[in-house]
């Protein structure tokens, strides 16, 4: 008897420990398919607007006769889309969509960001993609000269809101003459430096430092204190790229060098200016103590909650972090919240150019099976999807409920039924900052990936800059 | 009667038929066209190049490659000493007359075994964390915070500490194994042996041990073939990093297949896997035959 309660309480005690186990694992990545979209965290003071939905009678005078399915991939999931206006716009504009198409059937397959990315290389490799899907800038060459893209450049022009677009979006998605793609969700920096007012006031500094020496100087006064001068995270690899090199490169290179690496004009990994960049990264990460020690090891997730919770004066991450901080704050900390600031990398003591830059574009594009040429009436509704979920309705969506832009611009954005913070961010974003590109979203994986790799290896120390810009030289050789 | 009870041949080819089915479809059939696809430059999508053996020439002289392979043969060495060594010094304590509660013992042993390989990989990144992580905590408590480190970062140490909760998840499934050997053995050699005077090592190393050698020699292969594919618990704590410190290759091979989009290097890299583990769990066998052949001489 008593054996048999033994054996009672230790299976309930690891069914509750499995469960548990399994409960925590669910909140790190689960990827619900499409559910409806939850009302989002930020926007503005009055009540969320949602442009009002064409009636099915409106739906014939965009042209779409096709009955039948349609499916779509993409990676807003629902946790991703609270507080994150791109996501939040995109359910709510493909919902829209699908409403207005009653006699199409549009499934919707939803992953979490990086599972996407597996899971559509995968796909294409089978060249068996999805209908319509979200291309990333950096896959565009190799998908296109495989035919497996299809060709919307014509599409594109003849679009309605063509003279609206923003065509600059257009470089990534772009092969020659040819465009592949509606460059999807909200224009947004990948590279912005988030600090607490008030801290970095105690400090000494009324506004963020805008060179590296003076975060040095800083570092001293919170290191003092036991406090992380700036927090980040390179533990998924890409964020040295992304979050960071890509804007402190363009100060030493400038935006030409990078054009030149994108059209094979010449300009190389190893070019002087290039390798210095990563010298001073490496020099910033491995002789400063500006950094949270663990860099190399958290994730931009983990890092940004050294910043929410006050371990850490400053973050650097992407327009990502900053809804996320944004939201957490404004419900955690109001006082904290709103001594939120913005500012641009710092700029290096050997760097000549483009002191105000950060890297901000559309990583994404929506884009359409080359198979699909075969059934026009399909080809034709999954073309207007696309204008759709990239037009005006999602760009005024964006706009007046979390102050973002996205492909087609919005005339005269009405900022003054925003906070102060999301009014400065928009500020930053598309007004006071100049604007550089986003690596990643150029070139080819094959080359990021061996750069990410090596990256992380050089900001430990355990390899030269010269080493590095070699390896990713060699790589871009052999795959681009 | 031995013969009304056998089922026909039939019978078992029919039951047979759906499990070899299964195997053959989700084990051999990759396992052949990613040796067809190791021959062609295959960066995604359609289009394939025949390259005839360049992937493989590329394949001996990647640095990466060899040193992922070299961290794997790492963890085989460690995990054998670990998982089986440890279980095997488990259950002879389990075993003991001095043990009480030993079904709690062999359950809670067994526990980390039930736990996914992405769990454990964030239980012990918590584990390891340097500003939240008990090891640094406890450091700190005893006085000792010089000797606090971002673990995971640690370029020399990473493998270890990979290695650390691969070890503690399958302890439980090793002791279960070899629980099952030594309860096969008849409880009359033990106590002849104690009569005579033996204690508890002795009967360990001079009993126990030979007579589930057969066993040891699963276990041994268990360890090697689930060492040389290691994966998950990996990336889920480092993805390889810092850098390539604790690249194993099969994530080498993902990494290659799906973040660099080379699919055709990427099955060639399988392939390789395929051929090394067999080199090394055959090798392994000839060893370990080899030396008790001439134990027994």
């Amino acid at each position: 008897m008593k054996k048999k309660w033994l054996g009672l309480l230790l299976s309930t005690a690891m069914v509750t420990s499995m469960l548990a186990g399994c409960g925590g694992k669910a909140d790190e990545t689960s990827t619900p398919a499409s559910e409806p979209t939850k009302e989002p965290t930020k926007e503005a003071s009055e009540e969320k607007s949602t442009p009002a939905a064409e009636t099915p009678s409106d739906a014939s005078a965009d042209g779409v006769t096709y009955v039948g399915d349609l499916e779509i991939m993409h990676y807003s999931t629902s946790e991703e889309s609270e507080g994150n206006g791109g996501s939040d716009g995109f359910r709510t504009v493909l919902k829209m969509w699908d409403e207005m198409h009653p006699d199409i059937t549009l499934t919707q397959n939803v992953l979490a960001n990086a599972e996407y990315k597996t899971q559509i290389a995968t796909l294409a490799a089978a060249n068996d993609l999805p209908d319509v899907f979200l291309l990333q800038g950096m896959n565009t060459i190799d998908w296109a000269n495989q035919g497996l893209v299809y060709d919307l450049t014509s599409d594109i022009k003849s679009s309605p809101y063509y003279s609206d677009y923003n065509e600059a979006y257009f470089a990534p998605f772009t092969v020659g003459d040819s465009i592949y793609g509606y460059p999807a969700l909200t224009g947004g920096t990948c590279t912005v430096v988030i600090y607490d007012k008030a801290m970095w006031k105690d400090a000494g500094f009324d506004t963020f430092p805008t060179t590296w020496a003076d975060i040095e100087k800083a570092s001293e006064y919170f290191n003092g204190q036991n406090i992380t001068t700036v927090a980040f995270g390179n533990g998924g690899k890409w964020q040295a790229n992304s979050c960071f090199l890509s804007t402190l490169g363009n100060r030493y290179t400038g935006p030409d060098w990078f054009m030149s690496m994108v059209s094979k004009g010449g300009a190389a990994f190893t070019d002087e200016e290039f390798v210095k960049a990563l010298a001073e990264t490496q020099r910033l990460f491995t002789e400063t103590s500006i950094f949270n020690e663990d860099f190399n090891v958290v994730t931009n997730e983990d890092a940004r909650e050294y910043y929410i919770s006050g371990d850490a004066a400053a973050f650097i991450g992407g327009n990502w972090d900053e809804s996320y901080i944004w939201a957490t704050l404004q419900e955690t900390d109001q006082e904290k919240w709103s001594n939120m600031g913005f500012a641009v990398l710092p700029q290096p003591a050997d760097a000549t150019k483009a002191p105000k830059s950060q890297n901000i574009g559309l990583g994404y594009a929506v884009a359409i099976n080359a198979k699909l040429a075969d059934n026009p009436e399909k080809l034709a509704a999954a073309i207007d999807l696309a204008e759709y979920i990239t037009g005006p309705e999602f760009a005024s969506f964006v706009a007046e409920n979390y102050a973002l832009g996205g492909l087609t611009k919005v005339a005269d954005v009405d900022l003054s039924g925003f906070d102060p913070i999301t009014q400065d961010f928009y500020n930053w974003s598309y007004v006071d900052t100049e604007t550089c590109e986003i690596y990643d979203s150029y070139i080819t994986n094959a080359v990021w990936d061996v750069l990410n790799t090596d990256l992380q290896t050089m900001m430990n120390g355990d390899m030269s800059p010269e080493e590095v810009a070699a390896n990713a030289q060699k790589a871009y050789e052999a795959n681009y | 009667m031995l013969h009304s009870i056998k089922p026909k041949g039939r019978t078992i080819f029919l039951y047979l038929l759906v499990p070899v089915a299964m195997f053959v479809f989700t084990v051999f059939v990759p396992l052949m066209t990613a040796f067809v696809y190791s021959f062609f430059e295959w960066k995604g999508g359609p289009q394939k190049t025949f390259t005839g053996l360049n992937n493989y020439i590329a394949l001996f002289t990647d640095k990466t490659f060899w040193e992922a392979f070299s961290h794997n043969i790492y963890l085989v060495i460690v995990c054998i000493v670990g998982q089986i060594g440890i279980a095997f010094i488990l259950v002879m304590m389990v075993n003991s007359k001095l043990v009480k509660l030993k079904g709690m013992h062999r359950t809670f042993g067994f526990f980390p075994s039930t736990i996914s390989a992405v769990c454990i990989g964030l239980i012990w990144n918590m584990i390891y964390h340097n500003q939240y992580g008990i090891i640094n905590w406890f450091l700190k408590t005893i006085g000792r915070a010089d000797l606090c480190k971002v673990w995971l970062n640690e370029t020399s140490m990473v493998m270890l500490l990979v290695a650390i909760p691969l070890i503690w998840q399958f302890i439980g499934y090793y002791m279960v194994i070899i629980l099952s050997a030594i309860s096969s053995i008849d409880t009359e050699v033990f106590e002849s042996a104690e009569i005579d005077g033996a204690n508890g090592v002795q009967k360990a190393w001079y009993i126990t041990l030979p007579l589930i050698k057969n066993t040891m020699l699963v276990c041994t292969t268990l360890c090697i073939a689930g060492n040389m594919k290691a994966f998950d618990n990996i990336f889920v704590m480092t993805k390889g990093g810092p850098g390539t410190a604790s690249m194993v290759m099969a994530m080498y091979g993902y990494q290659v297949s799906f973040s660099q989009s080379n699919m055709g290097y990427g099955s060639c890299i399988s392939v390789g896997i395929f051929v090394l583990s067999l080199l090394v769990i055959g090798g392994s066998q000839g060893v370990i035959k080899f030396f008790t052949r001439e134990k027994e001489a």
